[in-house]
């Protein structure tokens, strides 16, 4: 399962580029496992039922499956299993976008923001001239 | 188990407890706070890891419902559109408040007066300006002199940064020609009386770990329990118990073992906050007051207030840097604060703008507004998204109403089985208006500041951390709960002090002036503790 899990992952959050694979190479699918919760029941059927799709279709399961395949019965039985992928691409997401190296690829240290914390430009505060000559805008009582 | 009876029991150690309790502690008398929760600790808030993203919807997340400790209580919110949002422990809802510290405006205490809605307070500005100055000393208040929006005010410590995003958004209203100015902000911009400088870790409503933020337990607290107040955490209390001459003998509360208390106390202060208190005044029932503590008039529990709020985010094209700072303090505006009635609707509303999206938030928000797909098209949308969203809330005033209400609900209880509360909210057509209203003019300022998309959630559902309302001050025993010095019309050794009091909700965050009218009403009871009983 956890082969099929880290294959349809892959299909959720594809290869960002040559440096960050798919989501499920990432190695994403043991924190989808763990945070599934109410929901692994939904995800277990799900994969079960895209494995034995992919065997009517001769492959040894769903990651055996030729890639442009793929995608295309996920749809499927993403139709027929209603909130299977859902659950499925939400914790992906909670995981990817955690990953140091996904972290690092926006643009951030990968690391938390404590101790360090960041700087930031005070900005110009000469951009309020305007609000400045507007006079009084509160009301007397 | 019966304990030394005290001079004043405080029930209740968050914004307003706090405040009350620093204030009375030079009288030298015996006081004591009962707190439900305990003492939270900087250095394990989820700053501190890198899967910081993920307690925002876990042991941080706003919902005591959701969050599964035992120090919260849970409320029945399933009637309301707006759930509530709180926290229990030692500074209580400051461990999550964003920290947006602005005052109410001299108009918002003449409501009736000036508009014909709802009722005066009893009390006006220049009663509790001396009091909101005091507070920004002591808890620390950030923000630039010269607001237009206000009469002069003390403001202890330089604004918080703008950064690229603050600016964007400044550029987009003086575009329009529409106030804005720097957030007034309870956060330590500088190193500040053994509170560390802010470094704009982002998420300030999961705990500040870098106690920056001024929280009640890194303001008040220390020096309160310096002078000599105890405070006693983990206890909850159960109901306040009463005399045989209708007076409050103290209160019944249970500790972390569950072991049943009896604190006796000569006065007694309620500061649970606009949902708490009047939870435990309903709790309250005697032969004596058998329809709750403090209840003649019946409006305990009534006129609940929040504050109605809107989200209105925008998409830029270029990158903002929104990720730091602090999520809620950059810059406010209140171009449509006072009322104007060829707007279709009374009062008014503020915009407070947003920051602090992380890539997990980045995330959530492409889920919620269905923008982010999964396959092929994932890392484009996403691309489009990450750091070039910015936005704001709006915080609508809301109207007294009795049927907005906290009442005790029949079946649920808390871990120790005492009845929670369950809210029946609706909202009002005059606040669906200025929701409207306001989303509008939000997306047009977006739009000036360059956003090339907008989106717009109202009312915004986590949006009850407002509390207001539900034990009204007023001078008349049969419309109101406490009187203008906040003690109890039926009970004269009773006082409230949190949102409860509040006659009318403003239409800016409420936590500054809760503290300034704990301030004012215990600097009355230092004055007059001769004849407090009269
Ligand atoms: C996510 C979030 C963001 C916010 N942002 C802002 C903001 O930017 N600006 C602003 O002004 N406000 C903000 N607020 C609101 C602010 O936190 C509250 O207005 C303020 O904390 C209310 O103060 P209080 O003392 O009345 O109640 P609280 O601070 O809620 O304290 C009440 C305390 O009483 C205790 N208590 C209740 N019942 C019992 C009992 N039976 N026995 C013992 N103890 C009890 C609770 O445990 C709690 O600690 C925000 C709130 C939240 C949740």
């Amino acid at each position: 399962m956890q082969r099929t899990l880290s294959a349809v992952l892959d299909e959720l959050i594809p290869a960002r580029d040559e440096e960050i694979p798919g989501a499920g190479s990432l190695g994403i699918g043991a924190f989808v496992e763990t945070q599934l919760g109410d929901a692994s029941s939904l995800a277990a059927s799900g994969l079960t039922a895209l494995d034995a799709r992919a065997r009517d279709r001769g492959a040894a399961d769903f990651a055996d499956l030729p890639t442009e395949e793929r995608a295309p019965l996920l749809d499927e039985v993403a139709a027929q299993h209603p909130g299977f992928v859902e659950s499925l691409f939400f914790h992906a997401c909670m995981g990817y976008y955690q990953n140091p190296a996904v972290v690092t690829a926006l643009g951030l240290e990968p690391r938390p923001p404590h101790p360090d914390g960041y700087e930031l430009e005070p900005g110009d505060l000469g951009l309020l001239a305007d609000v400045r000559k507007s006079g009084k805008l509160y009301r007397d009582v | 188990m019966s304990e030394e009876p005290v001079d004043v029991l405080i029930i209740g150690a968050g914004a307003a407890g706090a405040a009350m309790a620093w204030s009375l502690a030079e009288t030298r008398m015996r006081i004591v706070c009962l707190e439900q929760g305990g003492w939270m600790n900087p250095a394990e808030y989820p700053t501190t890891r890198s899967d910081w993203e993920m307690d925002r919807l876990g042991a941080f997340g706003l919902s005591p419902n959701g969050r599964g400790r035992r120090e919260d209580y849970p409320v029945n919110d399933s009637e309301s559109p707006i759930k509530i949002s709180n926290f229990n422990a030692v500074g209580g809802s400051t461990i999550l408040y964003a920290a947006h510290f602005p005052r109410l405006h001299p108009s918002d205490f003449r409501v009736k007066t000036l508009d014909g809605v709802a009722d005066d307070w009893p009390i006006d500005y220049t009663s509790l300006e001396p009091w909101y100055d005091l507070n920004a000393r002591m808890m620390g208040v950030a923000g630039l002199a010269g607001d237009p929006a206000y009469p002069p005010k003390e403001l202890p410590l330089p604004p918080v940064p703008l950064g690229k995003l603050g600016e964007t958004l400044a550029r987009g209203f003086n575009r329009l020609g529409w106030h804005w100015w720097p957030s007034d902000s309870a956060i330590a911009t500088r190193d500040y009386e053994g509170r560390a400088a802010c470094i704009n870790l982002g998420p300030c409503i999961i705990g500040c770990a870098q106690g920056a933020k001024g929280s009640t337990d890194v303001t008040y607290w220390p020096v309160a329990i310096r002078e000599g107040v105890e405070l006693r955490t983990h206890c909850r209390v159960r109901e306040i118990t009463v005399d045989e001459n209708g007076m409050a003998s103290g209160a019944t509360y249970i500790d972390e073992e569950g072991i049943e208390h009896q604190q006796p106390a000569e006065i007694v202060v309620v500061a649970c906050n606009g949902v708490g208190t009047p939870r435990l005044l309903l709790n309250s029932r005697s032969d004596r007051f058998p329809d709750g503590l403090a209840n003649s008039s019946g409006l305990v529990g009534r006129n609940l207030m929040f504050h109605p709020y809107a989200m209105v985010t925008g998409i830029f094209d270029e990158r903002l840097e929104g990720y730091k700072g602090p999520t809620g303090c950059s810059i406010i505006s209140q171009e449509f604060y006072e009322t104007d009635s060829t707007r279709g609707f009374l009062r008014g509303y503020s915009f407070e703008m947003l920051r602090g999206m992380g890539p997990i938030s980045t995330a959530l928000f492409g889920l919620s507004s269905r923008r982010l797909p999964w396959g092929a098209d994932h890392h484009a949308a996403y691309e489009d998204i990450w750091d070039r969203t910015a936005g704001m809330v709006v915080i609508c005033e809301d109207l007294p109403e009795p049927e907005n209400r906290v009442t005790l609900d029949p079946e649920l209880t808390d871990a120790d089985g005492i009845p929670a509360p369950k809210i029946q909210y609706r909202l009002s057509d005059n606040s669906r208006k200025m929701l409207d209203h306001a989303a509008a003019r939000g997306i047009e300022v977006l739009e000036s500041a360059g956003a090339k998309e907008t989106r717009v959630e109202a009312p915004l559902p986590p949006a009850g951390w407002h509390l207001m309302g539900t034990a009204r001050m007023g001078r008349d025993p049969a419309s109101s709960v406490v009187d203008p010095f906040g003690r109890s019309h039926d009970v004269k050794n009773l006082f409230i002090v949190d949102g409860s009091v509040f006659v009318t909700a403003g239409g800016v965050n409420p936590t500054n002036t809760i503290q300034a009218i704990a301030l004012y009403v215990a600097d009355h009871m230092k004055k007059n503790l001769d004849q407090l009983f009269d």
